[in-house]
C-alpha cells in the first residue's frame, strides 16, 4: 500500500461512458477518493 | 456508495472506482448494481498496472485488493486502507475521512458546478436487437437519465417518423438534443455522461 505523504502516482484511464479521466484533471480543483475492486460484479 | 456522493461532491472530492475488467464490463456491472454514475476506470492495459502503482494489486491471485485511497487536491496521498478483497467498505466512514482531508488540506479545490442536464425535450431514439442501442440504454440507466424520453422506432412507425425529420435519416440510435441529432453510440453515451454526471 503506498504511503501515505507521498505523491500519487499518475494515470490516465477509461470510465464506463468512454471517457479519458486522468488523475491530473483534479489537480488544484478536487480531491479524489479511489475506490479498488477486485473484480466486476462484487460491490461495495 | 451513489446514495452518499452528494456528501462527496460537498467534500468537493471526486469519486472514482478502479478495476482491471474492461469499459464494456463495467457498464453492465454498474447497471446491475442499479446504475452507477461515478467513473469506474479500467486498469486494463496492462492489467492491474494502476494497483501496481498504488502498491495494491495481488500478484498470486492477480486480483486487485479491496483498497482505498484518497489524494488531495495537491496531488499528495492522504489516506490508504484495504479491507481484502473479500471485506466490505465502510462508506460512511471513508465520507467523514474525507470530509477531514477537505477541512484540513491547504491546498485549492473548486466546487462541482451543476450538471447541464438534458432538457425537457430531449429524446433517444434505440432499435431493438441493436448493440449500439443497448449500449446508449446502459449509459441512460447508469447516469439515472430516468426524465430522458427513449423511443424504439423498431415497432414504432411515428417515432421513426420523427427521428428521419430530426436527423435527416433512419439510423439509430440517435439522440435529439434541442433540435440537434446527435448520432454513434460512444458519442451520445459521452454527451448523456457529460451533460448529467461531469467530472471537471
Amino acid at each position: 500500500m503506498i504511503a501515505t505523504g507521498t505523491p500519487a502516482p499518475g494515470f490516465s484511464l477509461q470510465d464506463q461512458f468512454g471517457r479519458t479521466i486522468s488523475l491530473a484533471d483534479f489537480r488544484d480543483r478536487r480531491h479524489v477518493l479511489l475506490l479498488f475492486y477486485p473484480l466486476d460484479w462484487t460491490p461495495t | 456508495m451513489e446514495a452518499l456522493l452528494p456528501r462527496f461532491r460537498a467534500a468537493h472530492t471526486q469519486v472514482l472506482g478502479v478495476s482491471v475488467d474492461s469499459v464494456y464490463s463495467h457498464a453492465n456491472w454498474a447497471r446491475s448494481l442499479g446504475g452507477i454514475s461515478f467513473p469506474l476506470l479500467s486498469d486494463f492495459e496492462p492489467k492491474g498496472a494502476v494497483a501496481r502503482s498504488y502498491g495494491v494489486y495481488l500478484e498470486k491471485p492477480g486480483i486487485t485488493d479491496r483498497a482505498t485511497v484518497i489524494i488531495d487536491s495537491g496531488g499528495t496521498v492522504r489516506h490508504g486502507s484495504s479491507v481484502t478483497p473479500a471485506g466490505k467498505r465502510d462508506i460512511e466512514e471513508l465520507a467523514a475521512l474525507c470530509e477531514q482531508v477537505a477541512r484540513e488540506s491547504g491546498s485549492r479545490t473548486l466546487a462541482f458546478a451543476e450538471a447541464e442536464g438534458l432538457g425537457s425535450d430531449a429524446v433517444l431514439y434505440v432499435k431493438s436487437h441493436c448493440g449500439f442501442s443497448r449500449a446508449a440504454q446502459l449509459a441512460v440507466d447508469n447516469l439515472h437519465a430516468t426524465g430522458l424520453t427513449v423511443k424504439n422506432v423498431s415497432d414504432d412507425a411515428r417515432a421513426l417518423e420523427e427521428l428521419r425529420a430530426a436527423s435527416g435519416n433512419e439510423t439509430a440510435p440517435c439522440l435529439v438534443l434541442r433540435g440537434t441529432a446527435v448520432p454513434e453510440s460512444p458519442v451520445i453515451v459521452r454527451t448523456l455522461a457529460d451533460r448529467l454526471a461531469p467530472v471537471t
